[in-house]
């Protein structure tokens, strides 16, 4: 494949999945942002949700972590709704990177990696399949914004959950950590994972479908 | 290390780090008890009666001045969401990340209200068991505190919020550690320390049921 097989370890493939969203409709307030969606994914597929600003990206990936209630319509994993194990399935990377300035990258991926119950995160070999290694014990604060990310990116990979959800998940990315990006979205779908990114661009990532959303 | 002592440990560590760690707190609370004798006067019997309800306001105001930042900066960072998402009972973890701040920020409150029990007065045992008392009234405070803060995340003038929601909130633990104070003052030592017992009880009842509240914030705030 790339580099990435190089250094990342070689985890078990995930279980079959099949995510399925019926009838789903969203709303802000008094305003509709999704009506009546249907989607079907299973593992190793990828997709772009695409639309303008307040079109309802980042309300439908909230929608899918359980953390915004559909107004109607069902969100299923397998034969369960999505909501009751999100936390379990779930590797989410926000439109913030959720990281502390003073915390090292170390602490950081650590930390996180712990709290979601993996004893032995592959947090060095993720950091160098996104050419940040050397930055492993520098705290978040003193990187730069794309470095950042990649930080944010990190998190989700060590967390080995099968579902990603990703919020404008190359926004401060240079060409470089696009290339490392998609290389690692390519290593998740390769193992059986699914991901779902908001984002204003189309990334280069084989394969992966597109889903416009417009009001 | 389970989950809760990581989130407990990351937070004493992160206001160490990033918060200043105990110095606000402290240098509020003893800007607090220093300054009442020059408001009310030197007079020594007027500072003796009021010394342990100043350490109990003191340590209130203290507690609320660092409401704000427990949860604005999680919600602005995008912590908050994270936290939400983990496989881990959102309430145990709020009270772990509360009472984590909490140990890093608030610690020396009852060794100030010692010294301070001393300035107005009270002989040593007494300003001891005012120490005590805030020990005991301090979970309570930090949860209430807490409370505030994570509804309150990411609201504008949300200070204003967190004073109006937390200060009445706090009144029970106020009454009984200062009442403890004031009993032991008087030389009422068995009801100073059924007092402090009632104190303790106000604070483990906060902190049986505050963290629900918490987290139901918490998530409302990432919706």
């Amino acid at each position: 494949m790339n580099q990435i097989a190089e250094v990342l370890p070689n985890l078990a493939p995930f279980e079959s999945l099949a995510l399925s969203v019926a009838g789903l409709t969203l709303s802000r307030g008094d305003l509709c942002l999704i009506s009546d969606l249907d989607l079907r994914l299973s593992g190793g597929d990828a997709v772009f949700l695409m639309g303008a600003n307040g079109s309802g990206k980042t309300t439908f990936l909230h929608a899918l972590a359980g953390l915004v209630r559909p107004d109607q319509g069902t969100i299923m994993l397998g034969d369960r709704p999505l909501d009751l194990e999100a936390s379990e399935w779930i590797g989410w990377l926000g439109h913030v990177d959720g990281l502390k300035p003073n915390e090292t990258v170390r602490e950081t991926l650590r930390f996180w990696a712990g709290l979601q119950g993996e004893r032995k995160p592959p947090i060095m070999a993720v950091l160098k399949a996104l050419d940040i290694g050397h930055l492993i014990d520098r705290p978040t604060g003193r990187l730069s914004r794309g470095q950042q990310r990649r930080v944010a990116f990190a998190r989700v990979a060590v967390a080995n959950r099968p579902l990603w959800l990703l919020d404008e998940p190359a926004g401060p990315l240079d060409q470089r950590g696009r290339d490392r990006l998609a290389e690692l979205v390519a290593w998740h779908r390769d193992r059986g994972g699914i991901v779902i990114a908001a984002t204003h661009q189309i990334l280069d990532w084989p394969g992966a479908e597109t889903l416009e959303l417009s009001r | 290390m389970n989950a809760l002592s990581r989130v407990f440990a990351r937070e004493a560590r992160l206001a160490w780090a990033g918060g200043g760690g105990a110095a606000g707190p402290a240098a509020f609370f003893l800007a607090c008890i220093s300054i009442v004798p020059l408001a009310v006067g030197p007079q020594a019997e007027r500072l003796l009666a009021m010394g342990p309800g100043i350490a109990a306001i003191a340590a209130l105001l203290a507690v609320v001045q660092t409401a704000e930042r427990l949860f604005a900066d999680d919600a602005s960072d995008g912590t908050l969401e994270l936290y939400v998402l983990m496989p881990v009972s959102p309430a145990l973890l709020a009270l772990a990340k509360v009472l984590g701040q909490a140990a890093a920020t608030l610690a020396p409150l009852p060794v100030i209200a010692v010294i301070g029990g001393i300035m107005f007065g009270l002989d040593f045992a007494q300003s001891a068991l005012v120490g005590l008392a805030l020990l005991c009234a301090l979970p309570a405070l930090a949860l209430i505190a807490g409370f505030a803060g994570a509804l309150a995340a990411g609201v504008k003038r949300g200070g204003l919020l967190i004073a109006l929601i937390a200060i009445p909130m706090m009144v029970p633990a106020l009454i009984f550690s200062s009442g403890a104070g004031r009993a032991a003052l008087e030389g009422e030592w068995d009801r100073a320390w059924a007092t402090l017992l009632l104190t303790l009880a106000v604070s483990l009842g906060t902190m049986a049921l505050m963290p629900f509240g918490i987290a139901a914030a918490m998530r409302a705030r990432t919706g």
